[in-house]
Order: structure tokens, then C-alpha cells, then sequence
């Protein structure tokens, strides 16, 4: 999570018009980021994967050249991320409690809170030799967050790890502490709607939640930002409805090329979310037709159907038909 | 009375939950580590998770294991379930996976080099995340500190253009849905193979003429470290990529090396067990094949310390990854240390870019992918076995009535960073930090280096399990 401040502020210039940040917006952002009281960020892995951490990378990495003395630490103070700090053990631990006595941060989850066995199936760290649960690290920072953004499925609705029949207990991080959180959902959770939560929450703009606590403006707008529908299959280059010039529907993957899969098993007609926008890639530009997203990475981009990752019941029934 | 006791929790700059616990003391005069566990602190039950789904979906719950290596975990999953319905993929639904899997080699490598291990050597920037810092030697002048800084911050850049290059035929990185029983769901199209060949270009530049001399910079400023955190010297790799349709020729073959010497030996998978005796599971299932392992979580328990189980090769542990590769197939054997596993690690990644220019050349356009899977309506069972960044990794399914019955995964990370087993031998890892010297007990950065040497990854270390309360 390496990223020169100045880069920092290019990237959400050149990702505005997908995030619908104004130029007013942006200079608020500049205000916010430039003041030394701003939140620290203080980022836990729970029962995860670490796979939304790596997803971040993909994104906020692109943008180069770097200079050492214009760092994301200039931008966001993370004080602590395990995969990324250089302090292990109790000096990394002793920054968080500094951090966390101090209230000024905001906090961010990524993987959902195994609550059987005591907690005991995720001990986050120790210090001082005693060892300290997720469940309860999650309690206890989150009692005193500025905000909390749950980053990816796992965090914001149990995810894969409460799927079946749940053999460790995971819940939500909102079940767990009954707080509002801000849920990135996506396994893993999409770069730009990372960035997209932590701006909003710099420059003091309240997010309108949908019911699940998704921010409308990322998971129920259309990729202009401006109105429903938000479902994929409605805004699809293969749905013939959208794109008359789309391939008859496939009935198997082996020919499957370009058409829509709604009967391979693709959640697209119930799935609310912009990930036409494309994945692993500079940000799409909203003023391009939806045809030449056509071959934009995503999952539905290479042939595969929508598994519906960003809604409440992922991983759900059978993917496939 | 030993120096200091201490556990390092979390161990950062790895991927996942890891706790090691060391005692350090001074015997003959050198400060050194004379007692030590490694803790894997998270589990989430896979196996349950799996159990009654389709068997088409493994692929895709299984690369949510990790993030860090989840196009590995699809691979294994793939083979085990084209194995389960007698497919074979179309040659170019191979190579689609394989260049999939190496762009996520590739990102794993560079990423383990720079941003997870670099920070043992060269003091960051002083704010956070790289603060406070460890104490340590200078040996890094100036300008060479400058160049391996730049080339960190480059890092981050050519880590993520491997994911982008990965996503072409992946359609997204981490998590690509393209792995699917029976071959690949992408079809070559002129203008992604062109995409991709101009990032391979530009990241196999990178390899070549930032990584590699990195490393080999690094490993002459501390040469010393050619002789730190050599352990057992037990290597085993069960080969990745496959060359032909039938998978019997592949770029790394399958392979085990005994006590850092001689010649690869074969691997008979029947040998293969898994210990609990010092694993939150009950003992009542000890030592099984995964094929007819079965694991009942029992935490707390008496001895128990990891959630990690300590799988054996003929009762003996064994360390995997790069360095177990490229001595299975005879292209680096140096020796078995931290400063050789990461130059193992790094001239693997320059013979793979290598390999998947070739592969790159042998698609065509248009051409089919997918051979058509039938789920078996009857009682089968399978196994994928492949290679994740780190080391050797298996998949074990048993199917009936079209569902999972039972789903076992052994990964890189159980095998290198075991606990003890019922015989009290000690893990790879715990072996290899055995002895290590200790200049200053506050910042013990020297046990660090020999833990990233392997590159841990607890996420994929989360064993999959079944759960009954404690006893």
C-alpha cells in the first residue's frame, strides 16, 4: 500500500468520473489529506485469505513514478497491516494500542470474526505474551473507530468461511458489534470501491447505505453513476436487450464465446454491481460505449458466469447449471 | 537461564496468521535460538465448506483458501476433478492455464522479494508501515540502499501488471473464474495474447535486469547467510506446468531430494501422512494418507500448539518450494539456506518468464479451450497434485451421488511450517531458525530472515477440517 500522495490525488482525479468525485470534492480531499490531526488507519485480517489486501495492490499501485518522501503514509497513516509493516510482533502491536488509545483512526476488516471455539480459530496477535482473538481485537477497536469499513465479503456478511455449515462460527463484523459499517463487499472487493470508501471518509461525506450497508452509489448505479438499474445482466454487452449485435445464449462452454451465459448458471440478472467497469486495469472510461467494455477483464468478460461475490448470500447454491 | 522467551506475534510481512514462539540463549559463546515453535493462529474449516457442494465449484471455493496463491489452489482442484471425470483439456485450455498460474508465480515472487523480505536487510523510509524498524548491521552503502529502493517501489508496480497480464485470459486477479473441470473458460483472442506479451516483455526486463541482480547483490552482502537457517535439507516438489496434454512431461518435474544431496528420488504418494500429535486436532485420526485422512478439531488440547498439521514423507519432514524445484530439476544446487532459497526463488522466476514467451507462442487464436466434463454420477476419487509459488500442493476428493463427500488439501505452507509430529521431530522451519544467532534479543531480525526465507503462507496453511466441539 505503497503510494506517493501526489499520486494518490492523480489517481482519484483520473478514477472522479467513475466515482462521481466532483471537482469541489477533490479539493476538500487535497484539505484533508495535507492536515497532520487526520485519522490513522488501523487495517486486521480476520478469518480471511488476505486476497482484498491484494486486490488494493492491483489498483493503487499504478501509478508511477514513485518519490520515497511522498508515500501513502503522507495520504493514510497506516499504522498497522500485517502483510505489509516492517515491525513484527510486540513493537507492531504497541503502535496499534497507541493508535487505539489515542480514538483518532479509522478501522478497517478484512474477513469475517470466527466466533466458536472461544474465537480461538483466529488469534490476531500478542502482546506482552497474552494472545488477543479477532473477535475480541474487532470488539474492542471497533468501540472506539471513527468509522468502520468492512473490506471484501467476508468482513461485511460472513463470506465463504460461514458458508455450509459453518464449522467456525463466523459472522459479520456488523453481527458481531451491532455498529454500522461501510461494506466493500466482492470476493475480492473491487480496488476502485476500496479507494472510493476511504475518500468519502477523508473528506467527512456521509455514505447513503443500501440495505445490506453497501453504498448505493457503488452497488445499486449504473457505471455513469447516475440511476438504476444496478444489476449486471441489465447493463451486460452480451444481454441482446442491451447489445442487439450479442450472440444467441450459450448452453455450454464450449460455445460460449461472447454470448450470455444466463444458462451456465451467471448471477448477473441478480446481482447489483459495476464490475463491467473492468478489474485489474486503469479505470474504465464511463463515457465509452458498452460495447467496448466487451473485452474488459472480468469475470464474465472471459466466458465465465457471475457467482454473484458482492451480494449478502455469496457463495450461495451450485454456481454452475 | 536463557536470555529471553518471546513470541513474535504476528509475524508480519507474510500472508496470513503466524505466531512463532522462541527461547534464545548463549551456548559455546554465540547467542543463538535453542528452542522454537511455529504457531499458524488461524483455521476455517474447507473441508466442511466443501462437503455436498457441486463438484464443479471447488475450484472456486478453494481459491479463496488464499489470496496470496489462489490461481494454485483452482489448479489443483481442476486436475483432481478432470482426473475424477476422465477429461483431458484441449492443448490450448493447458496453456491458458498455465500462463494464468505463471503471471501469479511471477506476482508472488517479485512480491516476496521486495515487499516481504527486502525490510530484513534495508532500513525503509522512516514513517509507517516501516516504522519503528529493527536495529541492525549497515552492510547496504548508500547508493546501493537507493537501488534496492527504487526497485521496491518499482516492485509494487510490476507486482500488479503480473495480476493485469494474469486477468487477460483470467478475467480477474485475485480469484480468476477461469479455471473450470475440463479446461479453461477464456478463448485466445489476437489482441489479449498481444496485451500480454507486451507485460511479459516488460516484466521479464524487470526480472532480468532488477530482481536478479538484486538478489545476487543482496546474497554477497550477506554471504554469511548462505550458512543461516539450513534445516534438514529434506526437499520435495510434486512438478507444476504441465508440457503435453497428458501431463507427464512438466517444466518442474515431481521429485525429493534427501539432506541437501544426490539425486531427485520419486515420490510414491502413498507415503505421504499426516501427523496431529502436536496439531489442535484429535489424535484419534494420526498419521493417515490424506486420501483417507479425517480430522476432528479439538482445541484446546494438551501439546497441541499450531493449527497447522505436520504432514510427513515416509515419517520424515520435508521442506518445499523454489529452492526444492530448481534442485529437483538439477538447475541450482548450492546449498540449503536463506540466502539460497531466495536466489532459487529468483532464477525460477527468470526461467519461467522464459517458458511462457513459449507457451504464449503456441496458442491460436480462436482455438477451442474446453473438453466437455460430466460430473460422475458414481463414487470416484481423485487427486491434484500441483505446485503453489511455495512449494507442493494437493488436493484429495472423494465424490458420490454428483457431490463432494470429502474434500482434503495439503499445502506448501503445512509442509514447511509443521509443528513437531508423534515422533517430536521438529517442523522444517522450527529446524531450520534452530540455532540461528541472535546479535540483539529486542530485535531479533536475524530469526525474521530465516522465516520469510520460505516465504510462509498461513491462509494456505489453513487446513481444511472437521469440526467437533473440545473434549
Amino acid at each position: 500500500m505503497s503510494i506517493a500522495r501526489r499520486d494518490f490525488l492523480k489517481y482519484c482525479w483520473l478514477a472522479a468520473g467513475v466515482l462521481s468525485l466532483s471537482p469541489a470534492k477533490f479539493s476538500l480531499l487535497r484539505e484533508a489529506l495535507a492536515n497532520p490531526a487526520a485519522p490513522s488507519v488501523i487495517w486486521l485480517h480476520g478469518s480471511s485469505c488476505t486476497g482484498c489486501s491484494v486486490s488494493l495492490l492491483n489498483r493503487i499501485s499504478d501509478a508511477a513514478p514513485f518519490t520515497i518522501k511522498e508515500t501513502l503514509t503522507d495520504a493514510i497513516n497506516l499504522v498497522y497491516h500485517a502483510t505489509l509493516m516492517t515491525p513484527a510482533g510486540d513493537a507492531a502491536v504497541s503502535e496499534l494500542r497507541k493508535v487505539y488509545n489515542s480514538g483518532n483512526y479509522v478501522l478497517v476488516l478484512e474477513g469475517g470474526v470466527p466466533t466458536a471455539f472461544g474465537g480461538g480459530p483466529c488469534i490476531v496477535y500478542s502482546l506482552h505474551g497474552q494472545e488477543t482473538t479477532y473477535q475480541q481485537a474487532v470488539q474492542e477497536l471497533a468501540a472506539k473507530a471513527l468509522a468502520l469499513v468492512c473490506v471484501g465479503t467476508c468482513a461485511s456478511f460472513g463470506g465463504i468461511p460461514a458458508a455450509g455449515s459453518n464449522p467456525t462460527g463466523v459472522v459479520s463484523v456488523h453481527a458481531l458489534t451491532g455498529r454500522t459499517t461501510i461494506n466493500i463487499s466482492g470476493c475480492p472487493a473491487n480496488p476502485d470501491w476500496i479507494i472510493w470508501a476511504i475518500v468519502q471518509l477523508l473528506t467527512g461525506t456521509p455514505v447513503d447505505l443500501d440495505a445490506d450497508g453497501r453504498p448505493t452509489a457503488l452497488y445499486a448505479r449504473n457505471l455513469a453513476g447516475t440511476a438504476t438499474p444496478g444489476l449486471l445482466h441489465d447493463k451486460c454487452p452480451r444481454n441482446q436487450t442491451v447489445n442487439p449485435a450479442a450472440p444467441e445464449l450459450a448452453t455450454s462452454f464450449a460455445d460460449c464465446n461472447g454470448a450470455c451465459l444466463r444458462n451456465l448458471g451467471c448471477r448477473g440478472p441478480v446481482t447489483n454491481a459495476r464490475c463491467n467497469g473492468g478489474w485489474n486495469i486503469k479505470a474504465a472510461d464511463p463515457a465509452a460505449a458498452p460495447v467496448d467494455r466487451f473485452q474488459n477483464n472480468w469475470c464474465i468478460g472471459v466466458n465465465a458466469p457471475c457467482h454473484g461475490c458482492v451480494e449478502k448470500d455469496f457463495p450461495g447454491g451450485p454456481f454452475y447449471l | 537461564m536463557p536470555v529471553i522467551v518471546a513470541a513474535i506475534d504476528p509475524v508480519t510481512r507474510i500472508e496470513g496468521h503466524l505466531k512463532v514462539d522462541v527461547t534464545v540463549d548463549t551456548v559455546g559463546g554465540v547467542q543463538q535460538v535453542t528452542d522454537v515453535k511455529t504457531v499458524g493462529t488461524l483455521f476455517r474449516g474447507f473441508e466442511k465448506i466443501l462437503e455436498g457442494r457441486d463438484p464443479r465449484d471447488a475450484p472456486l471455493i478453494t481459491s479463496r483458501i488464499c489470496g496470496v496463491c489462489p490461481t494454485s489452489h483452482s489448479v489443483a482442484a481442476v486436475l483432481a476433478l478432470d482426473q475424477a471425470g476422465g477429461v483431458t483439456p484441449p492443448a490450448a485450455g493447458r496453456v491458458l492455464r498455465n500462463l494464468v498460474h505463471g503471471a501469479c508465480y511471477l506476482e508472488s515472487h517479485i512480491l516476496h522479494f521486495y515487499l516481504l523480505s527486502l525490510p530484513d536487510y534495508i532500513q525503509g523510509p522512516g514513517m509507517p508501515p516501516w516504522t519503528p524498524g529493527f536495529e541492525m548491521e549497515h552492510r547496504v552503502d548508500k547508493a546501493a540502499a537507493g537501488r534496492f529502493l527504487a526497485n521496491y517501489l518499482a516492485a509494487i508496480n510490476i507486482r500488479r501488471q503480473c495480476h493485469e497480464m494474469g486477468a487477460l485470459f483470467g478475467g480477474k486477479l485475485p480469484h480468476s473464474p477461469g479455471y473450470i473441470a475440463g479446461g479453461f473458460t477464456a478463448v485466445p483472442a489476437a489482441d489479449k495474447i498481444a496485451a500480454f506479451q507486451s507485460l511479459l516483455a516488460t516484466i521479464q526486463n524487470f526480472i532480468n535486469t532488477s530482481y536478479v541482480p538484486d538478489v545476487e547483490a543482496l546474497s554477497s552482502l550477506y554471504s554469511d547467510y548462505f550458512l543461516v537457517g539450513r534445516g534438514y535439507g529434506n526437499l520435495l516438489s510434486y512438478g507444476v506446468f504441465e508440457l503435453n496434454d497428458a501431463g507427464s512431461s512438466k517444466l518442474f518435474t515431481r521429485g525429493r531430494i534427501i539432506a541437501g544431496a544426490g539425486t531427485a528420488q520419486a515420490v510414491d504418494v502413498a507415503q505421504i501422512t499426516e501427523s496431529v500429535t502436536h496439531s489442535w486436532y484429535s489424535n484419534a485420526a494420526n498419521n493417515l494418507n490424506p486420501a483417507s485422512g479425517d480430522t476432528v478439531a479439538q482445541y484446546p488440547k494438551p501439546g497441541g500448539y499450531s493449527w497447522l498439521k505436520a504432514p510427513r514423507y515416509g515419517g520424515v519432514p520435508y521442506e518445499c518450494g523454489p529452492l526444492a524445484r530448481m534442485w529437483v530439476n538439477g538447475e541450482y544446487t548450492n546449498g540449503v539456506s536463506v540466502m539460497d532459497r531466495i536466489r532459487a526463488r529468483a532464477y525460477e522466476a527468470r526461467k519461467l518468464a522464459a517458458a511462457m514467451q513459449t507457451w504464449l507462442g503456441q496458442l491460436a487464436v480462436g482455438a477451442s479451450t474446453y473438453t466437455p466434463f460430466t460430473t460422475p454420477s458414481g463414487a470416484v476419487s481423485a487427486m491434484g497434485l500441483t505446485e503453489a509459488p511455495r512449494g507442493a500442493l494437493g488436493h484429495w476428493v472423494s465424490l458420490s451421488g454428483g457431490a463432494i463427500a470429502r474434500y482434503q488439501v495439503i499445502t506448501p505452507t503445512c509442509w514447511t511450517i509443521s509443528p513437531r509430529d508423534s515422533a517430536d521431530q521438529l517442523g522444517p522451519l522450527e529446524k531450520a531458525l534452530m540455532g540461528t544467532p541472535v546479535n540483539n534479543v529486542q530485535h531479533p531480525v536475524e530469526v525474521l530472515r530465516v522465516i520469510h526465507s520460505v516465504d510462509p503462507c498461513l491462509d494456505c496453511a489453513t487446513h481444511v477440517i472437521k469440526v467437533s466441539q473440545p473434549a
